[in-house]
């Protein structure tokens, strides 16, 4: 997968990450993602189509995911109802619509799918098509883990 | 007599628009105020969170949310049943994007305003919304201010 795939999304996290929750995140080393591997607690799944096209999903765990959804809710939530689910949807939709602006500025045009939350432990996800990059970001409500997996469209 | 009743008017007149972040003169605060408190908005997004914060925000700033959609073939519906004075409209959802359902309201009512309010800020998405008929384009995470600035314009 090439490098110039993955800058928009780690541009794109920090700006909005910042701005929807309020601190900024730190990023560890990205890492190459095995194309099976075990997914987070909780997974916000987004897909690319166009020139350039696959998926990229937002992982955390359960607690991170509450967390997040009661920074944006902007009050402690009970339990994880269809409204928490939606302001994490929303917050991978924000991140991977603003990537896909500087997506279009290098040359490519890509359009994103609405965003799908799962959440349980022990499944494994398989990116068929590549071998997916992650971003590990630290945030104050947990660990983020960004895995991009796309390729340009034959 | 007609004074006193005039005075007393632009002063809750003048009250009430602060809400929406405007000082305007006596008589824009008489207009303004009357305005604000009749426009409707319809809101579309296919997240619930982004619906519930924009119509939490809208509300304390002293417009009606008329009706709620989902998606755009729900929205052109809840157009032509409502009759909003505005329209957010959002772009990637399912059944109709944001696009076609402005293109059908622009259709249905030539005068409708469209505002987008999408994740999605690239040059053509832009482009595209304008040509379907929106008359502003805010992106997402949205700022405030921006939106407001943005109802004033467009509905005034």
């Amino acid at each position: 997968m090439k490098a110039e795939y993955i800058n928009p999304f780690v541009q794109a996290s920090f700006s909005v990450l910042e701005m929807v929750l309020g601190n900024r995140p730190s990023q560890g080393a990205l890492a190459v993602q095995p194309s099976t591997f075990a997914s987070e607690q909780c997974n916000v799944v987004c897909g690319i189509t166009g020139q350039v096209q696959g998926q990229v999903i937002y992982g955390m765990s359960l607690m991170t995911a509450d967390k997040i959804a009661s920074t944006m809710l902007g009050q402690s939530i009970k339990t994880f109802d269809a409204l928490a689910a939606s302001a994490l949807g929303e917050l991978g939709n924000m991140i991977s619509g603003n990537a896909m602006q500087m997506l279009s500025e290098l040359g490519w045009e890509c359009d994103i799918t609405p965003p799908t939350v799962m959440r349980g432990s022990n499944v494994k996800i398989t990116t068929i098509a590549v071998p997916a990059i992650v971003i590990p970001l630290k945030l104050e409500q947990g660990d983020l883990f960004i895995t991009v997996g796309l390729q340009g469209r034959k | 007599m007609t004074n006193i009743n005039l005075s007393f008017a632009a002063l809750t007149a003048e009250d009430k628009s602060v809400t929406i972040g405007s000082q305007p003169s006596l008589v824009s605060a008489l207009t303004g105020v009357q305005s604000t408190l009749s426009k409707k908005i319809l809101i579309t997004d296919d997240a619930l969170f982004m619906r519930v914060i924009l119509r939490n925000f809208l509300v304390s700033n002293g417009y009606e949310i008329v009706a709620e959609a989902s998606n755009g073939r729900e929205a052109v519906e809840k157009y032509a049943s409502c009759k909003p004075d505005l329209v957010f409209m959002d772009i990637t959802m399912p059944e109709m994007d944001g696009i076609a359902a402005t293109r059908a309201i622009k259709q249905h009512d030539p005068a409708a305003n469209v505002i987008m309010c999408t994740a999605m800020g690239q040059k053509n998405m832009v482009m595209e919304a304008i040509q379907a008929g929106a008359k502003d384009f805010i992106v997402k995470p949205f700022n405030q201010d921006r939106v407001l600035e943005s109802i004033q314009k467009v509905i005034g």
